[in-house]
């Protein structure tokens, strides 16, 4: 297997005033060399915090169990000077809020300088030419001139380019995206996505997406895994999975878009509403996440927790009563 | 949390987090705070059940033992100069000096509020007036305030009060008006308006119950300040007026006696210590407890 | 034209910048007209720093334009002094994008919800209390919130409250600003399903401020889009959807990724390049200009005026309208 990125029954929990959370729930997935790998759920669901697990970035008292395998070693036993090196190194990371992530008191060159020094051993004009080439490659035109920037001096667009220049500024292997344009309007989401993806294919990384927006997916991803409550629900390509979704929790989101050509008046046109809320889990559950909130559950899905099944050829889905594949457009 | 399904709605969630036992338990967590906490309680039982507790008058004198060391004939903390109970002279002299901490700041409270609150909600001319008004008063130190106040009158509990407040009033009105600013934009208070409710109802029902908690924190860090500001006042004479104890005129007699008898400076010095830091304890307690973005 | 909810004729915003920031003038809204029927919903559509929210704010009169003319109900309400105003604002309501922030955590539901009835004058105990029930259970709620605090409830419940306090007046019409943004997909459908409803059989009219295309697109009548302070085209739904004339309503429509990996894959895609300018000094000309790749001489000199598109009121702010446009943007 060429998987770049394994992660084995990925567990966390984490404490807040109520008690313990189950944020992730005996989560695996692999990311294969050069393969864009969508983490899909709504807020709440734990994709964020997955992303998080990975790299080690979350509180001090969160629990992980499992394994996270990444270049033939296991990332949740690195001491963190080694973790520090793969961090920012091998795998990189870009969040939602460009503005938070970067240093304000900084220039944006010092700050990618700062990168390339510690990870690369670059130093002086050698490292301002490679940070400069960092930011033509994400289009920020004028390159020289914006390594002088501040980070407020640039648009909201701009940083999250800065940001992604900085991430690639060690070649990594594995990008992880949280959330890379949900700040951004719709215009500068197009540009950053046409960035994203022209780079992806000329560098040959692979790349963790994880967002909300199903448009954002259906535009980058090549697979899919669709969480809720913590676990993974539906696990598939990218085609398949828009086509015929399975899982009653990805077909009811499908549903709920408001997309192509839907429209109220005359014919009184409804969205699926998906009634009822996104638990938050605070003990092992002995059936599926989903049965209270869905259309199609039975007897079986409140007693038992359904596992993920390979239900068509790259396509598993946990769940008792799966949706019909839909017949075939003509 | 707990989910009941009502048929045909959504459910009702109850998350069971920021509710008053919750505050009591995040509270808990913080040791400094509770020790403040626990000082505060002390310090304000003390004063209010001094009759009770100090073994004997802390005004009659006893010439036969003067300046007598602490345990000696049944002086737990000894003498003053006078042969007065040292002991319940410190229990009688947190009253005065509780007395001056609340009430100065509750006065400049009750007078910065509703100064901070209209410069704050309605910003232009009445602004402009409350903070230079307050940028004078800033200008003067407490100090000329409370010698001014204590020439013109005469010194005296109720003078040190005022003094104090007034010199605290800046600082409160500047907190009052920062927290009706910030509340002014937001949404619940911009419906409010767009609704149509008067000034009046959303000045007395969504600014004011909404800025208590920091007016909480600003009062319990400006308590022990005015504690500290009475006992300067006391040692420069124009404090409480002897014979009634306070710990700032204790300090300031104790002075003349400092090398041969020195506890009985270094008591009631203690004692302004401990209770400034209880207070501040506990003001960075409720601080934290308060902040958002610390729960 | 006579009989129209709210018309807004050559509205300007205009705010001064802090000192300490240069205390320039931000053009903020810039000669907007428009104007909403009996029962309809007209979405106005903008990405960030458009113009959009302000021009909610100008007419619910949170702020007083600075120049311009609002009418609504064929009363003119532009700079209406507080007095004056307080009946009318019983006819215009507003839902905010934050169901976290735009409701106070010290009061219950109930409270919230009766707030606009005991503003307005209800007298009587009695009846807020069954005209708040009323209007809770109106927006799917059940009476078992009533008692609860904000912080008690999902972001879709409070939302519901929101719509609830803006609805118990039964105004005439509905400002609604960002309703659906801050909201999960699924919750989202539930909103706007209910809008649409609520709308259908109280027949207010509603101006649904949003950035998202897909949510106008569901739920409008007809919808203008804005830039850099300016409506540049406002069309019927179905015109404006299927047939944009404005490059940037163009644009808009191409850059937001369908929900769809066969169809977003295989779309042409024509985003414009660069950023909106800032709104502190716009572009002279047409204010797409610097991005527009079919802008020549004219549209970098002249500000376009409102060109007719068709008969159902299609306007496009364009030079180059009348033209075939085949919108090409070759990827930057």
């Amino acid at each position: 297997m060429a998987d770049l990125l394994t992660v084995r029954n990925l567990g966390v929990r984490l404490f807040d005033r109520g008690g313990v959370v189950m944020a992730v729930r005996d989560l695996s997935l692999s990311i294969g060399a050069g393969e864009v790998l969508a983490l899909v759920g709504e807020s709440g669901c734990g994709k964020s915090v997955t992303a998080l697990a990975l790299l080690r970035l979350l509180p001090e008292d969160a629990r992980i169990e499992g394994s996270v395998e990444f270049g033939g070693r296991d990332l949740t036993r690195l001491s963190i000077k080694e973790l520090r090196a793969v961090r920012g190194g091998d795998i990189a990371m870009v969040f939602q809020e460009p503005m938070t992530s970067l240093n304000p008191s900084f220039t944006i060159g010092n700050q990618i300088i700062e990168v390339l020094r510690l990870h690369r051993g670059l130093r002086g004009h050698e490292a301002r030419q490679r940070a400069a080439e960092l930011l033509s490659l994400v289009r920020i035109g004028a390159p020289e001139q914006r390594l002088r920037a501040f980070p407020h001096q640039l648009s909201g667009g701009m940083r999250q380019r800065a940001m992604i220049a900085m991430a690639l500024a060690c070649d990594p292997q594995l990008l992880i995206l949280d959330e890379p344009t949900t700040a951004l309007d719709v215009t500068t989401q197009a540009q950053i996505l046409d960035i994203v993806r022209d780079l992806q294919k000329r560098l040959g990384m692979s790349i963790l997406l994880i967002t909300h927006d199903l448009g954002v997916v259906a535009d980058l991803a090549d697979r899919v895994v669709v969480m809720y409550a913590g676990a993974k629900v539906e696990d598939a390509e990218v085609h398949r999975l828009y086509a015929a979704p399975r899982h009653p929790y990805t077909a009811g989101l499908l549903r709920a878009l408001p997309r192509g050509g839907r429209r109220t008046g005359g014919g009184a046109e409804r969205l699926t509403e998906i009634p009822g809320l996104v638990p938050v889990l605070r003990a092992p559950l002995d059936a599926c996440a989903f049965a209270p909130r869905c259309p199609r559950s039975i007897e079986q899905c409140h007693k038992v927790a359904p596992v993920l099944e390979e239900m068509d050829p790259d396509h598993r889905v946990a769940c008792f009563n799966p949706e019909p594949v839909p017949a075939a457009p003509s | 949390m707990s989910i009941a399904t009502v048929p045909g709605a959504e459910p009702v969630v109850t998350i069971s987090t920021p509710s008053r036992q919750g505050w009591w338990r995040r509270f808990r967590r913080r040791p400094p705070a509770v020790i403040g906490l626990a000082g505060v309680v002390v310090v304000v039982v003390v004063a209010v059940f001094a009759p009770l507790l100090a073994p004997q008058s802390p005004v009659a004198s006893q010439f036969g033992h003067v300046l007598v060391g602490p345990g000696v004939a049944g002086h737990i903390l000894g003498t003053d100069q006078l042969g007065r109970d040292e002991l319940s002279r410190l229990i009688y002299g947190s009253q005065s000096t509780l007395e001056v901490g609340v009430l100065a700041t509750l006065l400049a409270m009750v007078l910065a509020v509703p100064i901070g609150i209209a410069s704050g909600y309605y910003r232009g001319a009445v602004d402009m007036v409350a903070m230079r008004v307050a940028d004078v008063v800033l200008a003067f130190p407490f100090l000329l305030i409370a010698v001014g106040l204590a020439a013109i009158f005469k010194p005296s509990l109720q003078n040190v009060i005022i003094a104090l407040g007034l010199a605290q009033l800046p600082g409160s009105i500047r907190i009052a008006r920062a927290e009706a600013m910030a509340l002014r934009e937001q949404d619940f208070v911009q419906a409010a308006i767009v609704t149509g409710v008067r000034d009046r109802v959303i000045l007395f029902r969504h600014l004011f119950p909404n800025m208590l908690s920091p007016l909480l924190v600003q009062a319990s860090v400006s308590i022990p300040a005015a504690i500290l500001g009475s006992a300067l006042l006391s040692f420069l004479g124009l404090g409480v007026q002897p014979p009634t104890p306070s710990w700032g005129n204790m300090l300031a007699t104790a002075q003349t006696y400092l090398y041969n008898d020195p506890w009985i400076a270094i008591l009631p010095g203690i004692a302004i210590f401990l209770t400034t830091l209880a207070f501040n304890l506990l003001g960075d307690g409720l601080r934290d407890l308060f902040d958002p973005s610390m729960r | 034209m006579s009989g129209q909810v709210l018309e807004v004729d050559r509205l300007r915003m205009e705010f001064r910048a802090p000192r300490s920031s240069g205390g320039h003038r931000v053009q903020a809204v810039r000669d907007v007209s428009l104007e909403i029927g009996e029962g309809e919903i007209l979405g106005l559509v903008g990405e960030t720093g458009s113009g959009k929210t302000t021009v909610g704010k100008c007419v619910v009169r949170l702020l007083t334009p600075t120049a311009g003319r609002i009418t609504f109900d064929g009363k003119e309400i532009t700079a209406m002094a507080a007095r004056a105003l307080r009946p009318i604002r019983s006819q215009i309501q507003m839902v905010f994008q934050d169901p976290y922030s735009s409701l106070d955590p010290r009061m219950t539901v109930a409270q919230i919800v009766a707030e606009p009835l005991r503003a307005h004058g209800h007298p009587s105990r009695e009846q807020v209390r069954v005209l708040v029930s009323r209007t809770v259970e109106r927006v799917g709620l059940s009476a078992g919130v009533l008692e609860r605090f904000p912080h008690e409830l999902s972001g879709g419940q409070r939302q519901r409250v929101g719509l609830a306090r803006a609805l118990v007046l039964e105004p005439r019409l509905l400002i609604a600003d960002e309703p659906v943004s801050a909201l999960d997909v699924s919750v989202r459908a539930g909103i706007l399903n209910l809008l649409a409803d609520l709308q259908r059989s109280m027949g207010f009219s509603c101006l649904f401020i949003t950035h998202d295309l897909s949510v106008a697109e569901f739920l409008c009548d007809r919808v203008a889009v804005m830039y850099l302070g300016e409506i540049v085209e406002v069309a019927t739904r179905d015109e404006l959807f299927d047939d944009a004339r404005h490059p940037y309503t163009r644009s808009l429509l191409a850059a937001a990724p369908l929900a769809d990996p066969v169809q977003q894959r295989s779309r042409t895609r024509s985003v414009l390049p660069g950023e909106p300018p800032s709104t502190t000094e716009p572009p002279p000309g047409c204010s797409l200009h610097p991005r527009c790749p079919l802008a020549d001489d004219r549209c970098r000199q002249e500000s376009p005026a409102a060109t007719v598109v068709s008969r159902q009121g299609h306007l496009a702010r364009c030079h180059r309208v009348e033209e075939q446009l085949s919108l090409e943007v070759s990827r930057p």
